[in-house]
């Protein structure tokens, strides 16, 4: 008798977006395993923000979705964005990371022991001031007068005090200096290694390879190529158009 | 004139303003929404009021949760009605609906109640207290001690309270705010039920000073509109003293100047401060 494979964290089945008839997204099939650091990358216009956002039902321009979105094998297409949330999908926009006008305090003070979060490990403030000692510092500074990195740090923060499930994380390295890219990408790599399954969404395919366990190249909002990341550097695809590799 | 009894008629009318525009304090200023038919919110509450005293013999003091009850039904059915408006932000429509509700109110009323002018005599507004030649009611008293204490509660509320945080989460950035498993769409029914409660509670209270008519919603409008901008948008703070120093303003222009002209020269003086402090009298970043 062979042993059962495991329910993946995240299962998307035949999804598509669709703007004004014209069709960003199409993905037939795309799985996300229990603790896995995955990561999507492609060129600009590629689709990666839309696929992060359907995820979640969060989207300006109001897109057509369809297709079917399973989390710990229970399907969450036919809910809210804010009910998606509630059940463990957390998505890190690439822009709109922190509430401004609040303290850092109170931008994790909101969801304090939510009751939607049963079984699933919540972060306390404590956690979260020893993961990110910059924002212990300035716990009572406004959202708004925080650095490009702090804000990020802040973004990711707030999530962890909503549980999360399965993390998604849009362009985290935009605008940040290449040290900061690296402490972002280590504080994710700290979770993936307590437990957390994380999705990375990131133009700077150098960047996520460094970080990701398997990459998915996306190409006009389709999967082009995945595979386990050392594989994927291999690939001319990925070699040529974002490594400057000549395969 | 005597110059007492003027400040005294100036804050018993500066309470009636700060409390008359403290749902459209949270509606704009803290969940960043407007309502164009808080003025006829404000005559539906009047009425009410009166019309279950008069009608059904009830006591002021019951008549006035109905008329609470009425506001906050109307306030959630309004926003019921241009929920998705509200969600899409497209603050020009919820404009155009919120006045057309307003006039649908105002229309309403009159075939209901018909546009006699009333009296909402109330066991406060008959009783009057004299100190030397100095003249005030009950009812005046009753107007300072509520608006005080309800400004006192709602600033803690938003401020401290984690109801309030999520309110002002909503206002801030609400796609950001769905992102935080937050349902805006209860934040919103129940930000313009509070305003429904709330000028409700201010018309039971500040009607009973003057005769209602069907017709006063604008009047009650304009008042809210300068007293908010006045205080600068977004302070709870700034509206209470807004309201306070707009009703000295006209306690005193009205007395020494002419009362015929007080509202245009309320609008001067908005023009006026905020020619000098664009933000209001509250202009700080994220005051409330």
């Amino acid at each position: 008798m062979s042993a059962a494979t495991p329910t993946p964290a995240l299962e998307v089945h035949n999804m598509s977006a669709i703007y004004a008839g014209n069709c960003a997204l199409s993905v037939e099939s795309f799985q996300l395993a229990e603790g896995e650091l995955a990561g999507i990358v492609g060129a600009n216009g590629a689709g990666k923000s839309t696929f992060a956002n359907a995820l979640l039902g969060w989207s300006r321009g109001a897109p057509k979705v369809t297709g079917d979105i399973l989390l710990d094998g229970e399907s969450i297409s036919g809910l809210t964005t804010h009910e998606r949330v509630r059940r463990g999908m957390l998505l890190i926009p690439e822009s709109h990371l922190v509430f401004s006008t609040m303290s850092v305090s109170d931008n994790l003070a909101h969801a304090a022991n939510p009751t939607y979060a049963v079984g699933r490990r919540l972060y306390t403030t404590d956690e979260i001031y020893d993961l990110f000692p910059n924002l212990a510092e300035r716990r009572d500074h406004l959202g708004g007068q925080l650095s490009g990195g702090e804000r990020q740090m802040l973004g990711i923060a707030r999530a962890l005090r909503l549980a999360p499930r399965v993390l998604i994380l849009d362009e985290p390295s935009i605008g940040l200096a290449p040290r900061l890219v690296s402490t972002v990408l280590q504080t994710v790599r700290t979770l993936v290694d307590e437990g957390l399954t994380v999705l990375l969404v990131e133009q700077n395919v150098k960047a996520a390879i460094r970080a990701v366990d398997r990459l998915i190249l996306l190409e006009r909002g389709k999967i082009l190529a995945e595979g386990p990341v050392d594989e994927m550097k291999a690939d001319p695809r990925v070699a040529e158009a974002y490594l400057g590799v000549d395969a | 004139m005597n110059f007492i009894q003027q400040l005294i008629n100036g804050l018993v009318l500066g309470h009636s303003y700060a409390l008359i525009a403290i749902g459209w304090t949270v509606l704009l200023g803290v969940a960043r929404l407007v309502n164009f038919g808080h003025g006829q919110m404000y005559m539906l509450g009047a009425f009410m009021t009166w019309f279950f005293m008069s009608r059904f013999g009830l006591p002021y003091f019951a008549a006035i949760p109905i008329a609470v009850g009425v506001g906050v039904a109307v306030g959630y059915l309004m926003q019921r009605t241009m929920l998705q408006l509200t969600i899409r932000q497209d603050l020009v429509s919820v404009m155009i609906v919120t006045l057309g509700f307003g006039h649908v109110l105002d229309g309403a009323a009159s075939l209901f109640f018909g546009s006699t002018g009333q009296t909402l005599d109330t066991p406060l507004s008959v009783r009057d207290i004299y100190i030397g030649d100095i003249w005030i009611t009950w009812q005046d008293i009753a107007i300072i001690i509520v608006t005080i204490l309800f400004f006192s509660l709602l600033k803690f509320v938003v401020e401290k309270t984690r109801v309030g945080r999520l309110v002002r989460m909503v206002a801030e950035d609400p796609k950001l705010a769905l992102l935080a498993g937050i349902n805006i769409r209860k934040i919103y029914l129940a930000v313009f039920a509070f305003e429904g409660a709330a000028v409700a509670i201010a018309a039971a209270m500040v009607a009973p000073r003057t005769p209602i008519l069907t017709s006063m919603g604008f009047d009650q409008l304009i008042i809210t509109f300068v007293v908010v901008v006045l205080g600068g948008i977004g302070s709870i703070t700034g509206s209470y003293v807004a309201g306070i120093a707009l009703g000295l303003f006209a306690a005193f222009f009205g007395a020494y100047v002419s009362a015929a002209y007080s509202t245009v020269a309320m609008f001067v003086l908005l023009i006026a401060v905020l020619v000098v402090r664009p933000g209001g009298l509250a202009s700080r970043s994220g005051a409330h």
